[in-house]
């Protein structure tokens, strides 16, 4: 389970500030979902298209990129030149499969990236200086923590079910479940009290004002970015 | 009413939010199984509505699951879900923070509607792929196939399966809200923990 | 100064039918702990300690509730008074359980979270944190992910947290249950750093050997009441028949060695082969070749943390499908899936083995005979609880029991698996001198049943008190294979 931003500072060559990714995320997901193949639409979903692709270059994440653009050119492909000539139950489908993936593989792939090239602390910091208040903020920042240990948990348990020989002898899937959830539902519990309490030693406050050492910038190139998806919004809705 | 929260409200809040959008994505990869996608709706709420329950019973202020809403949507928006899963989400956390401040966030009852009314935040995800793709992509046809062609698409995704997924949101909720209140008295109650 | 003036402590707690009930925890409590004093806190189990470190950083009362009597002072102020908020600035806290304390996934942003939340300007805190590196030698630590750490190197970073912040006073409760005897040293040093600082220091622990040279004064606890109070010098005399009679760990690590008489193995052998493994990090693993082992006895496997002993447990139970080794037993040549038939390990965390409403469903959910009856498995089962003194919580949730309840709970259903093979994982981390002791006959009570018992251990104490051989583990090779010297 890898969902959760990444844990360390990021290496890429491209630095861009959280706020310019969420601004892009925006505009693609708007437009690519909303869209028009035909137009002036059509040059924005082609540069909507293109962004996740370069900016998944940046973070040297090559193979996902690669495989993006070839799942994205075949379905415009058969969109293009395929479907028409089919018809029938098949056309359906394919014109489906292909519709949700020309739509919604580029926002899901500008999502990776941004999950994948943000740590934790920046995201943080970009929330507080948009004034995001403190009651979604720790939250956030106590579910990323808690991502990693549910896996941990998860793991332990599954091999004490292994050991004990349970997983084959249980025939209902609903005990199953339980056998799983149970454990994982109680230590959820108990770290949630310690954590509770070892914050409050640490001087967590609710509504307390607080520092990041984490430094996030809107630089030059971040600028030109949240102007340009901010243009592309407009024009999309102005068409 | 509106009491500040405490930090072990905000622990609970993000760690239960964790929990249960964990299981909601295992449950969801499931989903990639194209029968099961049609099912999702009902068996997301099944599994997830067991620790949501216990999430509940630990829930003593207002607000706290409008904020669970929030970052749902913030967590599905930038992991590149469209925008309409906001709307849908904070509306579903708005309205089982209702149904459980009218149980007085201690009724069994309530808590197990609430479990049906928060499944609804799946619709968001799912509107998407179904209906504003739906819209749109049509939309995009007429000038390609013509208006006849895009009239025969349209009768292929009828409207009642929105109608079918919010019955199926809401079953699930309740069946998962059941089964959570049945771990809990046999579990949590025994030891002391809910 | 610390000053605590008839205090007395009960939480309030509910118990399994939902009543409030009260746990005393201490009463009348009278103490001054002088500024720059290194004051250790001790005795068993439920005896009070931890509750004194909550009065001095303030969890008491502004997370625990309870009924509370009497004044806590810092420095003249009442600490019940003050928001933990400003308790926080005067006293920081290291914890027992590495897993739950941190707050953040990245090292960096852990060691600076206190002063972050006492908004310290950030050049400030970056500036500190590169110093205090610096000074404990873990720059390699910053930037990390702190789930890839070891409980040592966790336990490391939450005092570097306190270092960037510096308060006066720093209270441990248990900081050394999960470490090994190399992360004991690194801990000491920190220590030994600390008190020369002029810092306060009030640890809560059990092991006791490292805190020797450091230690001012020592309290021992019982029901919630101070039964002993000893100085710096009377520490130090104290000799291993003193501390038994105290009921507390001894001063001094006890040193194992191998003896040389009967090296051979005498009676059945557990023969391991070829027992090669390493994790997909390609860094961690074990190599063993070949390796001979009594049957029917208690081995000890020792060795650093990351030399490869949970990674051995692992894969004698067989838990790691992809391990090709092969463990032969009764001249029964068994494969990784065998293995699982065969061997049965109780978790460092029991907790994650237990997953029925009752300790005795629990017991016979390991019952896989299927020509027995209920009848007849209900009847074994109280027959083993009865042995391991637990039949009077047959019908109690295990989450309601103690840990040493727990703990005994997977080690009945382990018998109740009837696998010969019984494996423990650090069973007593964490656990006082009685506990110990406890966890040591039951042991040797597994040994009479004929089993054979494998404990992974760093606890020499526990090893002198009931093992018969020893395997050392180094950089996953067996370094060392021999009967215990006694």
């Amino acid at each position: 389970m890898t969902f959760g931003l990444s844990s360390t500072s990021d290496k890429s060559v491209l630095k861009l500030d959280p706020r310019t990714k969420l601004c892009l995320l925006t505009a693609i997901s708007l437009i690519m979902v909303g869209g028009k193949t035909v137009g002036a639409e059509y040059i924005l979903r082609v540069i909507c298209a293109a962004i996740p692709f370069i900016l998944l270059l940046t973070v040297r994440h090559i193979k996902s990129a690669l495989i993006y653009m070839i799942l994205l050119g075949l379905s415009v492909f058969c969109e293009g030149s395929v479907i028409p000539h089919i018809s029938g139950a098949a056309n359906l489908i394919l014109m489906i499969i292909c519709g949700i993936l020309s739509r919604f593989v580029p926002g899901y792939m500008m999502g990776w990236y941004t999950v994948r090239s943000t740590s934790v602390s920046e995201f943080m910091t970009a929330m507080d200086k948009m004034h995001v208040p403190y009651f979604i903020t720790i939250p956030f920042s106590v579910m990323f923590r808690y991502f990693p240990t549910l896996g941990e948990e998860y793991r332990s348990i599954h091999d004490a079910m292994k050991m004990r020989e349970i997983g084959q002898s249980v025939k209902n899937p609903f005990t199953y479940i339980e056998y799983v959830l149970v454990p994982i539902m109680m230590s959820t519990v108990r770290i949630a009290d310690e954590l509770s309490a070892a914050s409050l030693t640490k001087g967590l406050c609710a509504g307390g004002r607080r520092t990041h050492i984490c430094q996030i910038n809107i630089r030059l190139y971040d600028r030109l970015l949240i102007i340009g998806a901010l243009a592309m919004i407009v024009l999309f809705f102005v068409f | 009413m509106e009491k500040k929260f405490e930090i072990k409200d905000l622990i609970t809040v993000g760690i239960f939010t964790a929990l249960y959008f964990a299981i909601t994505f295992a449950v969801a990869c499931i989903g990639f199984i194209p029968i099961f996608m049609v099912f999702m709706p009902l068996l997301v709420p099944i599994f997830a509505g067991i620790p949501l329950m216990l999430y509940f019973s630990k829930i003593k202020h207002f607000g706290m699951v409008t904020i669970t809403s929030v970052i749902i949507a913030v967590l599905m928006f930038i992991t590149g879900h469209p925008y309409p899963v906001f709307i849908f989400c904070i509306g579903a956390g708005l309205l089982t923070e209702t149904v459980l401040k009218t149980g007085h966030y201690q009724s069994i009852k309530s808590c197990v509607i609430g479990s049906s009314t928060f499944s609804l935040w799946l619709l968001g995800m799912l509107i998407a792929f179904f209906f504003g793709f739906r819209e749109a992509y049509l939309n995009s046809l007429v000038d390609g196939y013509g208006q006849e062609y895009v009239d025969k698409m349209t009768g292929y995704t009828p409207t009642w399966v929105f109608f079918a997924m919010i019955a199926m949101c809401i079953i699930g909720g309740l069946i998962g809200g059941l089964l959570g209140a049945k771990v809990l008295k046999k579990h949590f109650r025994k030891a002391g923990m809910a | 100064m610390i000053a605590f003036k008839n205090v007395t402590f009960a939480y309030s707690a509910t118990d399994a039918d939902g009543r409030a009930v009260e746990q005393g925890s201490i009463s009348g409590l009278d103490l001054t702990i002088q500024n720059g004093e290194f004051v250790v806190l001790t005795g068993g189990s439920g005896c009070g300690k931890t509750t004194v470190t909550r009065l001095i950083n303030g969890l008491i009362p502004h997370y625990y509730n309870g009924n509370r009597n009497g004044e806590v002072l810092i420095d003249g102020e009442s600490v019940p008074d003050t928001p933990v908020f400003e308790t926080a600035k005067k006293v920081g806290s290291v914890f027992q359980n590495p897993l739950s304390q941190f707050f953040n996934v990245n090292t960096t942003d852990e060691i600076a979270f206190a002063a972050e939340n006492q908004c310290c300007e950030p050049a400030e805190i970056s500036k500190a944190i590169t110093e205090t590196a610096a000074s404990m030698q873990i720059e390699k630590l910053l930037d990390r992910n702190i789930f890839e750490l070891s409980g040592g190197e966790k336990q490391i970073i939450a005092c570097a947290g306190i270092n960037v912040l510096s308060p006066d006073i720093i209270v441990l409760d248990e900081p050394s249950s999960n470490l090994d005897s190399e992360a004991i040293e690194k801990l000491k040093a920190v220590l030994t750093d600390w008190k020369s600082q002029g810092k306060t220091i009030v640890i809560a622990e059990h092991r006791l050997y490292f805190l020797r040279e450091l230690a001012d004064r020592m309290l021992i606890l019982e029901n919630g009441r101070i039964t002993k109070e000893l100085t710096a010098a009377e520490i130090k005399a104290l000799t291993i028949s003193d501390t038994e009679k105290l009921g507390i760990r001894p001063m001094m690590r006890p040193e194992i060695h191998c003896s040389h008489q009967n090296k051979d193995i005498q009676g059945d052998v557990l023969l391991l082969e070829d027992f090669c493994f390493t994790y997909k990090d390609g860094k961690h693993g074990i190599n063993i070749p070949r390796l001979e082992l009594p049957a029917n006895r208690i081995i000890a496997i020792i060795g650093h943390n990351g030399a490869g002993k949970s990674t051995l447990a692992r894969n004698i139970c067989g838990l790691e499908r992809r391990c090709r080794g092969t463990l032969t037993l009764n001249g029964k040549k068994l494969k990784a899936k065998d293995r699982l038939h065969h061997c049965y390990m109780i978790m460092q965390d029991v907790n994650h083995q237990l997953f029925t409403e009752s300790v005795r469903d629990e017991v016979m959910l390991s019952m896989t005979d299927k020509s027995l009856t209920d009848e007849q498995k209900i009847k074994r089962a109280d027959e083993i609880l009865s042995q391991l003194d637990l039949i009077e919580y047959a019908d109690t949730h295990h989450m309601a029991l103690s840990g040493g309840q727990k703990q005994r709970t997977a080690i009945a259903s382990g018998i109740a698996s009837s696998k010969p093979v019984i494996i423990f994982d650090e069973p007593t981390s964490g656990l006082d001198l009685a506990h110990m002791k406890q966890v040591s006959d039951q042991l040797k009570k597994l040994k009479d049943m004929g089993k054979t018992v494998i404990v992974v251990t760093h606890d020499h104490e526990f090893i002198l008190s009931c093992c018969d051989h020893i395997v050392r583990l180094e950089n996953g090779c067996a370094a060392e294979n021999c009967p215990l010297g006694k």
